[in-house]
């Protein structure tokens, strides 16, 4: 029941999605080495998506410190950025992938603003401006 | 907003919940609670278990080393020629043409057309195999002894400073000559699979050897006495002992697997289909992490367990420096070679690989001694 969200909020972020199936995988497994410290009596859900956007975001900023082997000698000359095709995906593009993470946060996993900064280790001010920039950016896409 | 975010069409979601669902219930199934005794501390080794990824590398070394690359990855531009090596120790390559060595200073050597070869334990000499001949080398060419056997492959060498053994393939037996080149004998098991044996650090004479089955058998080779063996399998293409002779990696596509040295597997990655494990080695400051190449389809990556690095194509090896401090990938789509720091600041490119050993094909490495 976690797995199309966790999946998804991935894909949000990475906009990859192998790295989304990989960075999803890798946090159901993180949680299930995880689960005899788990406290049980806070929700799952939560506690997973929480692991899956901070590996998404991680996952991100290490995608782009290698942009410049990605567009450089590095890279066959085949190699081409994928079109993306949805409005919303593209209209997210537009977004840093730590502002996206803040969006897919609020909108889609519906974790409040204090729950966002809690999980992210951001002061509320910054989410609540990542919140206010990312929905700007993406009224004026959609 | 939501409703948007939820219509966000995702390639293959299905497959990927099918691949997950497989990962995920095996690691389930496999999961040994912990006792509440061990709630708040528990030795790597009891996380290591875990299936689909090499719980190895998140011991507290490998996966240190891992987030040190994976997080602060730095890039240089790609050199026109492998100028030098990154880190202390010389190379061993294998092309069309045969056997190269390359040392720290990027001089590179020419040592014959040889099929196979492997450094000795500390590096002062190579094994090298033609069709029906094994031969002892210096680094500088010299040929210290030869001994001719029919269809030698696969030579590995092994044991102390005072007392070296090696293994190799005749056709398909196993044959064990001393490192001065006497002594030379039939080995401890017959129809083994064509992987080269693997030498026991610190076990002088202790031997891994993949059987036709797929089984790993673990010899006393003075006695032929059998220490362990695993159950058959999917024939191993490689076998590599930790520094320490503590872990035996078994690179067995699609997937891998960690032993310790009594044959307890430790851990097991079993890639979601069609993926598969391309290569492995140990890494990091104490040698107990493992990086492997993961391929699916047109794709590559670097998995330590997270993606390191991706490429386009087929990355196909990975083999890390004698002091665990760099990683060379070979990349043959990209026709190039990379290295990369294990504590991730830096990336070093080689273009051109080929023409650096004036080959028509993409060279292979053999071994980075010291």
């Amino acid at each position: 029941m976690h797995w199309p969200r966790a999946l998804r909020a991935a894909y949000l972020v990475t906009h990859d999605a192998q790295a989304a199936e990989d960075i999803a995988q890798e946090s159901f497994l993180a949680a299930i080495r995880a689960l005899d410290t788990f406290d049980r009596r806070r929700p799952f859900g939560p506690w997973l998506h929480r692991i899956v956007v901070n590996r998404a975001i991680d996952w991100s900023r290490a995608r782009r410190l290698r942009s410049e082997v990605e567009l450089g000698e590095l890279v066959p000359a085949s190699e081409e950025q994928p079109e993306l095709a949805d409005e919303t995906l593209a209209a997210l593009a537009r977004l840093a992938p730590e502002h996206r993470a803040v969006v897919v946060m609020r909108y889609l996993l519906e974790f409040t603003p204090g729950e966002i900064a809690e999980a992210l280790d951001l002061p509320r001010g910054t989410v609540n401006s990542r919140l206010r920039r990312g929905l700007d950016t993406l009224a004026e896409e959609l | 907003m939501k409703r948007e975010l939820e219509r966000v069409e995702i390639p293959d979601e299905h497959g990927a919940r099918e691949r997950a669902w497989a990962v995920l219930s095996s690691a389930f199934a496999k999961r040994t609670p912990a006792s509440r005794r061990s709630l708040h501390w528990r030795p790597a080794l009891a996380l290591a278990v875990v299936l689909a990824l090499v719980a190895a590398a998140f011991s507290s070394p490998g996966k240190g080393v891992v987030d040190r690359i994976r997080k602060t990855v730095g890039i240089e531009h790609a050199a026109p020629a492998l100028f030098s090596l990154p880190s202390p120790g010389k190379l061993l390559v294998r092309t069309d043409a045969g056997v190269w060595v390359v040392q720290r200073n990027g001089s590179r050597r020419f040592l014959g057309g040889y099929r196979e070869a492997s450094w000795s334990p500390f590096g002062r000499f190579l094994v090298a195999a033609r069709t029906n001949e094994l031969a002892a080398i210096e680094p500088n060419g010299d040929v210290r002894w030869t001994l001719a056997r029919p269809g030698v492959r696969l030579p590995s060498w092994g044991g102390t400073r005072t007392d070296t053994q090696i293994a190799y393939l005749s056709g398909r037996s196993l044959r064990v000559v001393a490192g001065d080149g006497t002594g030379d004998r039939v080995g401890c098991a017959r129809r083994v699979a064509r992987v080269a044996p693997a030498w026991q650090p610190g076990a002088p004479r202790v031997l891994a050897v993949a059987a036709h089955s797929g089984s790993v058998r673990v010899y006393s080779v003075d006695t032929c006495r059998l220490l362990w063996h695993s159950r058959p399998g999917p024939v191993p293409t490689k076998l590599e002992w930790s520094s320490d002779g503590h872990r035996l990696l078994v690179l067995a596509p699609p997937g891998l697997r960690v032993y310790d040295a009594r044959g307890r597997l430790l851990a097991e990655d079993r890639p979601p289909n069609p993926a598969r494990d391309a290569d492995a080695t140990f890494v990091g400051p104490e040698n107990y992490g493992v990086v492997g190449i993961r391929v699916r389809g047109g794709q590559s990556n670097i998995f330590a367990p997270r993606t390191l690095f991706h490429a386009r194509g087929s990355l196909r090896q990975v083999t890390a420096s004698p002091d665990g401090r760099w990683l060379l990938i070979t990349w043959p789509t990209a026709n190039q070679w990379i290295f990369v720091r294990a504590d991730g600041k830096r990336i070093r490119a080689i273009s051109n690989a080929s023409s650096q050993f004036e080959s028509g094909t993409f060279p292979k490495v053999e071994g980075w001694a010291r």
